[in-house]
């Protein structure tokens, strides 16, 4: 079997102690770095190595590692979940950089987004747009039979192509306004497109986009870095759908 | 009341909008330099004829002009607001986000300027041009004015402003109002961009024009 290949890569990682401190860059070394890696278990290797060192480790977020969560992310060379298209961060591998590479590593930032240590950013006030209407209010019961209510083929899909969204806020990160425009108008369209939220549809997009703007996100100036940044290739078409609907609402 | 901020986009791109309409107006009423003085002075005097309703649409253009402002300062700050800390690497996710997008502050200030000096140049300006004992009018001040290559050249490059701001924004206002999609977004980015270079070089061929011809 041929050997794997083994790169030595320069990390300038963003620290931060917490919320409240001022952050930093710090320089590492990783070395003999296997190019099969993902970035993620890099990472973990020179966090073993800070660890055994008796400093602290890189604080970063990371769940499924199969980029379907939609926890993890950070700005890897100034792009959002790094260089790779269409992917999460956990499924960046490490053959995607060159030996010697200097990487310069970031948490996403955006107002809405507080650091929480390191990497770790809150991404809590998305969750509070979801609570405002990222739902369906049903009579519970049986469940209903799967064709009791028909949806168009190209519905479903456009629908399908929206409940996509992971809720990573790579968009917000890839904004150059910080704009969540890109998720909301995701979850919007996902319900919106279904026979199922039509009921709440107006309801929906007026509350989101109110807890939108409330949280703190900048606005959408079409520049579409979110659509480019998203691992999940969701279009901008879902914000124009979210901008129709708006324009359904009162204001 | 409280607006949202799809809502406050959509008023600067209604206003940006009406600007447009008052630029291919005002452009076809220049573009009658070509046709000599009497054309053009006549078009000018037709204008002032109308009394209040050259008011109306002033006002109108005025208020166009204050709320494309207003509104755009006010979406600014809520953007800067919004990423306080800057990253130290940024780059672009997408090779397309183009120049325009990037520039649209700065070519908004250079239109602004040039909206004085305009005003000052020609709307202020006494128009009595009287050259070889023939009062040639507002014809004669804008040959006269723009025989001078600085304003000539402030000329060209406040329209080239409009032109790539317009590049952006034209297609900009189809998506706030949700209007575009996947199919029409490339074509309408192609069209947003040819009408901006389209309005620009209109505009530049007249003090292309006076600068060749009356030197």
């Amino acid at each position: 079997m041929a050997k794997d290949k083994i790169i030595n890569v320069t990390l300038k990682v963003w620290r931060q102690k917490n919320a409240e401190s001022k952050g930093h860059f710090e320089t590492y070394d990783a070395k003999d770095v296997n190019v099969n890696m993902s970035f993620l278990e890099m990472l973990d290797v020179v966090n073993e190595d800070l660890i055994l060192a008796g400093k602290s480790p890189i604080a970063f977020d990371h769940d499924c590692r199969e980029g379907i969560c939609g926890t993890c992310g950070a700005m890897v060379n100034g792009y959002a979940h790094g260089p790779d298209k269409a992917v999460t961060l956990c499924q960046v591998h490490m053959r995607s950089f060159k030996n010697g590479e200097t990487i310069v590593i970031e948490p996403f930032r955006a107002k809405a987004f507080p650091v929480i240590k390191d990497l770790a950013v809150d991404r809590r006030s998305m969750d509070r747009i979801i609570a405002k209407g990222g739902y369906i209010s049903v009579k519970t019961g049986n469940a209903p039979d799967a064709h009791a209510t028909p949806v168009q083929k190209k519905a479903s899909d456009l629908a399908m192509d929206a409940a996509a969204c992971v809720g990573c806020g790579a968009c917000v990160a890839a904004c150059p306004n910080a704009s969540a425009s890109l998720f909301v108008g995701a979850k919007v369209s996902h319900m919106g497109l279904l026979p199922q939220g039509q009921p709440e549809r107006k309801q929906r997009v007026q509350n989101m986009v109110w807890q939108m703007d409330s949280e703190g996100f900048g606005n959408c100036s079409n520049a579409y870095q979110c659509e480019a940044a998203c691992p999940k290739e969701i279009s901008v078409d879902n914000i124009a759908r979210m901008n129709r609907d708006i324009n359904r609402c009162g204001n | 009341m409280k607006l949202s901020s799809i809502r406050k986009k959509q008023i600067v791109a209604v206003s940006g909008l009406a600007m447009v309409g008052f630029l291919l107006a005002h452009l076809s009423g220049n573009l009658l330099l070509f046709k000599g003085p009497e054309a053009y002075n006549a078009y000018a005097d037709f204008l002032h004829s109308l009394g209040p309703i050259l008011w109306v649409l002033r006002l109108g253009l005025i208020g166009a002009v204050l709320l494309h402002i207003i509104f755009t300062v006010l979406i600014v700050k809520e953007n800067r607001q919004a990423r306080k800390d800057r990253y130290a690497v940024v780059q672009d996710h997408r090779n397309e986000r183009s120049l325009a997008v990037k520039l649209m502050p700065y070519t908004g200030f250079v239109i602004l300027a040039y909206i004085i000096i305009h005003l000052l140049d020609f709307t202020f300006a006494d128009k009595t041009t009287i050259i070889n004992g023939v009062d040639y009018g507002l014809y004669g001040l804008v040959i006269t004015t723009l025989r001078n290559p600085l304003h000539a050249a402030a000329y060209i490059i406040a329209m080239f402003s409009i032109g790539f701001h317009l590049s952006h924004a034209f297609q900009s206002v189809v998506q706030t109002f949700g209007l575009s999609s996947e199919k029409s977004r490339p074509k309408l980015m192609l069209a947003s961009l040819v009408f901006g270079l389209g309005v620009a070089l209109a505009y530049s061929s007249i003090p292309l024009y006076v600068v060749a011809t009356f030197r």
